[in-house]
């Protein structure tokens, strides 16, 4: 507050400026805050972006000229590919999954950390300590935990079950392995969206709670009347993100099963990965990014139309 | 009758907290711990204590090896310009997107969060070729600057919207005291947006601490070298030392944890009662 | 307004860096290096490899290096070490942007040749043929680097895959004979499984681990003739012998000879079931051996002392040799950049001298280089080496010897076999439709 008040003061000595000189200001403004950002992005990702894409068109194996123009074969090929089929499909699982438990927990989380609890930076960064470690690690220690062979989860399980034989939960190619590295990334991501609902929380003051809580009101009511509505953009940005980044999973599957067995774990991503890159099929693996990309515009296009609309204030 | 209830809420709370605290904590135990074993055991008996005692020269190998110093000090320079370099250029669009009004507004911020649609390990081999053309192939600068222009659609998104939720009534006050939009930014917008800067920050910090594919293909020297790529000293052709790379992993998570704590203390530095009216 | 000017400053230096970007024109590779012939001009040799640089080979690699930097004092080698899967992707990224590194670490076959094809790697044809120094290596391995008439690279050690078997537990489950067919094979499966020991480690969430026993099989059932025709596309990878490997493989699968949750491990876990003893066999390649040592660590002494190899089965009615073997090595390529001295440098690393000592070390094992054989102390590995010497045909792993979009798709479609999602003949099937669109000219 103090430094708000401050800074609000010592502007108001400032001389009152004409409005076509504030105009002019403005406009030096935009151009002088949008330029640095606006051209490391264009060189370095939306140029590269642009290539790769046109790269889609070709049969090429990276290496040499592009010569072999193929239209778009390989599009065909990958609509027609069971595999892709079923990785859009575990995509699918994935995006539900997060929405129906992953966002709930963060937020359950950041909620139950709030402001009065005491120890609760510890609390946080606890939370957020999966999110800090790489994907390879957090892929080894819960194959650790999964491993058939004196593994944590299977040693748990017997003490509760001794008679009960458990399956092999990364080998079994059917649904129990996509809820298996589930788990695993609601356990490494759930803190990236909780320290958005944190910093989304703080601008909510604690009068407003407070206030809520002398006339009466129950912590749930709190919650539900009037912490929740005015994290709406904050919640609506998370979900926005947690879509994104389910159709785009990577790194986690990779190193837990490389989309097996059989490739009942792909995603579209390992999909990519396993049939462009490592194939050497450079052309064919853009096609299957610009496939990504048009679902992800599509989601887009329509969430910021629909739901994040009100956010925006147009 | 209220404090008491008030305590068993609070008591009931502090149950939850600590059994999701333990739950999240176990397998970074495991992460500790196994680097205090060794490999064999470690694949033959993941959770038991290990076979003879306890193995701290993994530990202390990595510790005095100066190999690990200087890649340390190489992902703290990369990794503190990275994040700087994505909340200065991230926070300044985000703000002009949230509090200005221009046209063809709606299509430049479009353009910017294309980057979060297209799986960017697809460009990689053009923006290889680009960073060779730059001459920033084997150096810092070859990482810094893709991870900042990565950075940007997501920053640009998550803080447009931080930026909306400020109160209208205190850009108005601003513009009467006679603020120009770089004052409004800079003495009102930024201070106030504090927890959402450092959130992103944080963001940026680990993305860039973990980062591995890019590090790999821009640096060949090894002096450059970046943590997550000193890891790969402890891969043979034909089996990987597990335990060390665990015990490299625990000691690499320790920078991170303390910068985290830096920034944590932004994060809940929220606005301060009777800013706002509600 | 500082603050403004400082904003200032840093648009004008990524304008800058945007201009010096357009400024430099196309990626041609670069030139460096080639101008740099007579010597005594300092020349740098950018050698990748993959060996930890405190391991046994990094070790050696660097102490070599080192010699040869001394006995020529213009020679810069400059070594980079990635290790694992990471080598191939900064290496394919390399050279698709047409800048490959001087000296690199190949293990020859289909993916090699696609860099000699894009003209990134040096033909070494006629080097080979001066001073007699491609009569050096043995015969075999050399195979590898050879295509379309020329040479690609040169073998450092090689070998060949076979069944590692554990004595003690072949002798507690009563089985007196090495199984010679497929059929006394399956035999023996099955009286190890009777006295309740798993009889065979895999990892196969690795593939490339589950992929030998299939293509085993298919070296055994189609033969040299088989498997040249389904490569050259006068023949088939759907051929009744490939289908035929695979229902062989289908019926050791049926028996789950495998330890518990196989699927989900890696290439490390059947390392480690195999060192504690806890299987009877693995199919792996010649380094098994030291690789299992490593993790054994107090069951050591038992596993040398029960370690034994047999090579792999005949099948009945197969097109194939017994003899032939399955197998590959690391070799050395150079880039078509690199500097002449760099050519001057592999010789050195292969000759004759420093060959015999990385056998006798075990480091080059299996030597490539002729003479040397009595170098290897090892045992066992004596006896992969009598068998790899009688060899008459090589086939290279098939993840190596065809292009990565057909090699990698065995690897794939083998999984599932395993995984009992496809049997033998859309195995068969799947493999032969990746091969007719990636394999005809």
């Amino acid at each position: 507050m103090q430094s708000v008040s401050t800074s609000i003061s010592r502007l108001a000595g400032a001389r009152r400026t004409t409005q076509a000189r504030v105009r002019r200001e403005q406009a030096v403004t935009i151009v002088l805050f949008l330029l640095p950002a606006a051209i490391l992005y264009s060189l370095l990702v939306i140029y590269p972006v642009f290539q790769a894409a046109h790269n889609g068109f070709y049969k090429w194996n990276g290496l040499g000229p592009m010569t072999n123009f193929v239209g778009l074969d390989n599009y065909v090929r990958i609509l027609g590919d069971d595999i892709f089929h079923k990785a859009v499909w575990h995509n699918l699982v994935f995006i539900l999954l997060s929405l129906v438990t992953q966002l709930p927990l963060a937020l359950f989380c950041a909620i139950l950390v709030g402001r009065r609890l005491r120890g609760r930076t510890f609390f946080r960064m606890v939370y957020f300590l999966p999110f800090v470690l790489s994907e390879v690690v957090t892929g080894l220690i819960w194959s650790f935990i999964y491993h058939p062979r004196g593994g944590l989860l299977n040693w748990v399980l017997s003490l509760l079950f001794p008679t009960w034989e458990p399956p092999s939960w990364l080998g079994t190619p059917n649904l129990l392995v996509l809820i298996c590295i589930f788990v695993v990334i609601n356990w490494k991501y759930f803190g990236y969206h909780m320290i958005l609902y944190v910093a989304g929380l703080q601008n909510i003051p604690a009068e407003i709670e407070e206030a809520a809580q002398i006339d009466g009101a129950s912590g749930w009511q709190v919650i539900r009347q009037i912490v929740l509505p005015l994290l709406g953009p904050t919640i609506r940005l998370t979900i926005y993100l947690a879509v994104l980044g389910s159709i785009q999973l990577f790194d986690l599957v990779w190193v837990m099963t490389q989309g097996g067995p059989a490739n009942a774990s792909n995603t579209m991503a390992t999909y990519m990965y396993q049939f462009g890159f490592l194939r050497t099929q450079l052309g064919y693996g853009s096609s299957i990014a610009v496939i990504m990309f048009v679902i992800c515009f599509s989601f887009s296009l329509i969430y910021q139309r629909r739901v994040m609309r009100q956010d925006f204030g147009d | 009758m209220t404090a008491q209830r008030f305590s068993i809420s609070m008591l009931l709370r502090y149950v939850i907290a600590i059994l999701i605290a333990l739950v999240v904590l176990i397998p970074l135990v495991m992460t500790v711990f196994g680097g205090l074993k060794t490999t064999g055991d470690l694949l033959s008996n993941p959770i038991r204590w290990p076979a003879d005692h306890l193995h701290w020269e993994n530990y202390d190998g990595i510790l005095q090896s100066s190999s690990f110093w200087v890649q340390m000090r190489n992902s703290l320079f990369i990794m503190l310009i990275t994040a700087t370099g994505v909340v200065l250029l991230g926070s300044m669009p985000a703000f002009i997107f949230a509090r200005i009004n221009f046209p063809g507004r709606e299509l430049c911020f479009n353009f910017f969060t294309l980057g979060l649609l297209f799986p960017l390990a697809v460009a990689i081999l053009p923006l290889y070729i680009s960073l060779r053309q730059m001459g920033l192939l084997d150096s810092h600068w070859g990482i810094i600057l893709p991870q900042i222009a990565f950075g940007l659609p997501g920053t640009i998104l998550i803080l447009r919207g931080f930026f909306l939720a400020l109160p209208q009534e205190i850009e108005d006050a601003a513009y009467i005291d006679g603020c120009t939009t770089f004052g409004m930014f800079r003495h009102v917008a930024i201070p106030l947006m504090r927890p959402a800067l450092a959130a992103v920050f944080v963001l940026a910090m680990v993305g860039s601490w973990n980062a591995f594919f890019l590090p790999l293909l821009v640096l060949n020297r090894e002096p450059l070298w970046t943590l997550p790529l000193g890891i790969m000293r402890f891969q043979g052709q034909w089996g990987t030392d597990w335990a060390r790379i665990l015990a490299f992993v625990s000691l690499t998570l320790i920078p991170t944890i303390i910068f985290y704590f830096f920034a944590e203390r932004h994060i809940v530095t929220g606005l301060t009662a009777g800013a706002v009216k509600g | 307004m500082q603050k403004l000017r400082k904003i200032g400053l840093v648009v004008a230096i990524l304008t800058s860096l945007l201009l010096s970007a357009c400024a430099v024109p196309g990626n041609a590779p670069s030139e460096q290096g080639s101008v740099a012939a007579n010597s005594g001009e300092k020349v740098k040799i950018r050698w990748w490899h993959i060996w930890a640089a405190d391991g046994p080979e990094g070790t050696n690699w660097q102490v070599l290096a080192d010699e040869y930097m001394a006995e020529h004092p213009n020679v810069e080698v400059e070594i980079t070490i990635i290790t694992g899967d990471p080598y191939k992707d900064k290496l394919a990224t390399n050279m698709q942007a047409g800048d490959p590194p001087d000296l690199f670490q190949t293990w020859g076959g289909g993916v090699l040749w696609q860099y000699a094809d894009a003209g990134l790697v040096q033909d070494l044809t006629d080097v080979l043929a001066q001073d007699e120094w491609g009569d050096s290596f043995l015969p075999g391995p050399m195979a590898v680097y050879r295509h379309n008439g020329k040479v690609y690279g040169v073998p450092w050690r090689f070998g060949m895959v076979g069944i590692w078997y554990n004595k003690a537990l072949f002798e507690q489950a009563g089985i007196a004979e090495i199984p010679q067919t497929w059929s006394d094979f399956l035999t023996a499966v099955k009286q190890l499984k009777d006295a309740g020991i798993t009889p065979i480690a895999l990892g196969e969430k690795d593939k490339w681990t589950g992929h030998f026993w299939w293509s085993y099989l298919a070296v055994r059932d189609a033969g040299q003739a088989g498997f040249a025709a389904a490569q050259d596309r006068t023949g088939s990878f759907s051929d009744p012998a490939f289908v035929n490997a695979g229902e062989q493989l289908q019926q050791l699968i049926d028996m789950e000879p495998f330890q518990a949750g196989y699927l989900e491990q890696s290439y490390g876990d059947q390392q480690v079931v195999m060192a504690k003893e806890e299987a009877a066999m693995e199919l792996m390649g010649q380094w098994a051996f030291g690789a299992n040592s490593t993790v054994a660590e107090d069951n050591l002494d038992n596993y040398i002392e029960h370690t034994g190899w047999f090579p792999f089965p005949m099948v009945d009615g197969g097109a194939g040799q017994a003899t032939d073997a399955f197998g590959g090595g690391d070799g050395f390529a150079i880039g078509i950049n690199a500097p002449p001295e760099t050519i001057d440098f592999v010789k050195f690393l292969t000759s004759k001298e420093h060959q015999a000592a990385m056998a006798e070390a075990g480091l080059a094992v299996l030597p490539v280089v002729k003479g040397v054989e009595s170098s290897v102390k090892e045992p066992v590995m004596q006896v992969v080496l009598q068998h790899f010497s009688e060899a008459e045909y090589l086939q290279l792993y098939l993840d190596q010897y065809l292009p990565p979009a057909v090699g990698l798709a065995v690897n794939d479609f083998v999984q599932e076999l395993f995984a009992g999602t496809k049997n033998a003949q859309e195995v068969a099937d799947a493999i032969e439709d990746v091969a007719q669109t990636e394999l005809s000219q």
